[in-house]
């Protein structure tokens, strides 16, 4: 089955998830707690990123769509993506990097 | 009717709204000498029974989830747990979040200030400048619709329909219309009452502005509100991107050639985070 990354807040995180990117905080630019990409949270890990001051983390998952509902909802995304930009101009590139660049992140 | 108003009344009728919460302006500026800001903020805060006891709250929450087993209700301890730089953070949103509420502003007004003000530290990161500046720049940068519901709802709820008839209506023409003025140049009419400093209230006057002044916190502000409203985060039918400033861009360095994937992960879940914390 394939992966998706998903960005969950602190209230949503749970033992057991795997993280998708490297888990870092730093409080006045110093690291003081890290996990590295695909580690299994444990209760303590997330004691600990709570105690920290840590608000979310990138959780690698199992991904139950199929390619047709993969799909579907990618073309969801850039039909509501289309209503949203409907009055900027696309032929400006700052407009049209922002539109690509959401659409990319709406494509994990 | 539509109305016709000019500068003076904007500041007569602010009368209306709760009073702005000074703890803003003393937390900005006190914001380079760490040490002397550590004392000096939990005076402030201890000023406000009601601010005192959220930001003990949701000490105590951070500390819970920590599972260790003490109740906070000494802001010294707090600080020590959750450090400087969160309470300052906590101490603005709880603040802004009580005069939002009692300025009668309904849950999605304060839900899109948050992720604008989320989105604004976050992009502050890129531009390297302040994130409690960035932070405040986003949470006030729509405070001209909060007056503008507050003292002239009918007028204001105008503006709404107009919108959703004519969507490809400019907010700002439609507001021109029904009240004269603009949220921005009524939010920094309010700023400067306010004696907010003058880089905040540039960002809330030129925050919708198509090509607006080449200024870190002003592009942090258009482009959090451009990025908040591409990813659709507080789920508002009418979110609308119309300029993506290419001059704010530049200023802060963001090509959007780069992998933004981490970064719009990290302002949707932090949004959400802190919109049910200080919701």
């Amino acid at each position: 089955m394939k992966q998706r990354l998903r960005y969950l807040p602190l209230n949503e995180l749970a033992e057991g998830m795997v993280l998708g990117a490297s888990l870092t905080i730093a409080e006045h630019g110093v690291t003081n707690f890290a996990l590295p990409a695909g580690h299994v949270l444990t209760e303590d890990n997330l004691c600990q990123i709570a105690r920290r001051g840590g608000e979310f983390a990138c959780i690698a998952e199992e991904d139950p769509r199929s390619d047709e509902d993969r799909a579907a909802e990618l073309a969801a995304h850039a039909a509501q993506l289309q209503r949203i930009f409907a009055n900027a101009d696309m032929e400006r590139p700052a407009v049209a990097g922002l539109h690509a660049a959401v659409l990319a992140y709406r494509s994990l | 009717m539509p109305l016709h108003l000019k500068e003076s009344e904007i500041i007569e009728r602010a009368a209306l709204l709760p009073a702005f919460p000074t703890v803003v302006n003393d937390i900005l500026e006190t914001l380079d000498d760490e040490n002397a800001a550590m004392g000096a903020l939990i005076q402030l805060v201890e000023r406000d029974p009601v601010i005192t006891a959220r930001v003990l709250s949701i000490a105590n929450a951070a500390v819970m989830a920590g599972r260790t087993q003490r109740d906070l209700r000494d802001m010294q301890v707090a600080v020590s747990l959750i450090g400087l730089s969160k309470l300052r953070e906590i101490v603005l949103a709880v603040s802004l979040a009580k005069f939002s509420r009692e300025s009668g502003m309904g849950s999605h007004f304060w839900e899109h200030s948050i992720a604008v003000g989320v989105a604004a530290q976050e992009l502050s990161r890129i531009g390297h400048c302040s994130r409690d500046f960035a932070l405040v720049c986003g949470l006030l940068h729509d405070i001209g619709q909060l007056w503008m519901a507050r003292c002239h709802p009918l007028e204001f709820q105008m503006v709404r329909m107009s919108m959703e008839q004519a969507p490809d209506l400019d907010i700002l023409d439609a507001e021109i219309w029904h009240f004269g003025l603009d949220h921005c140049t009524i939010g920094r009419l309010l700023g400067t009452a306010w004696h907010l400093p003058a880089p905040v209230i540039a960002a809330i006057q030129h925050h919708h502005d198509a090509h607006p002044p080449a200024d870190k916190l002003i592009a942090v502000t258009h482009l959090g509100e451009a990025v908040v409203n591409a990813l659709n985060i507080d789920s508002h039918n009418h979110a609308s991107v119309r300029h993506v400033s290419a001059t704010a861009c530049d200023v802060l360095g963001i090509d959007w050639n780069d992998d933004f994937n981490f970064l719009f992960g990290r302002i949707e879940a932090r949004s959400r985070n802190l919109a049910r914390i200080f919701g």
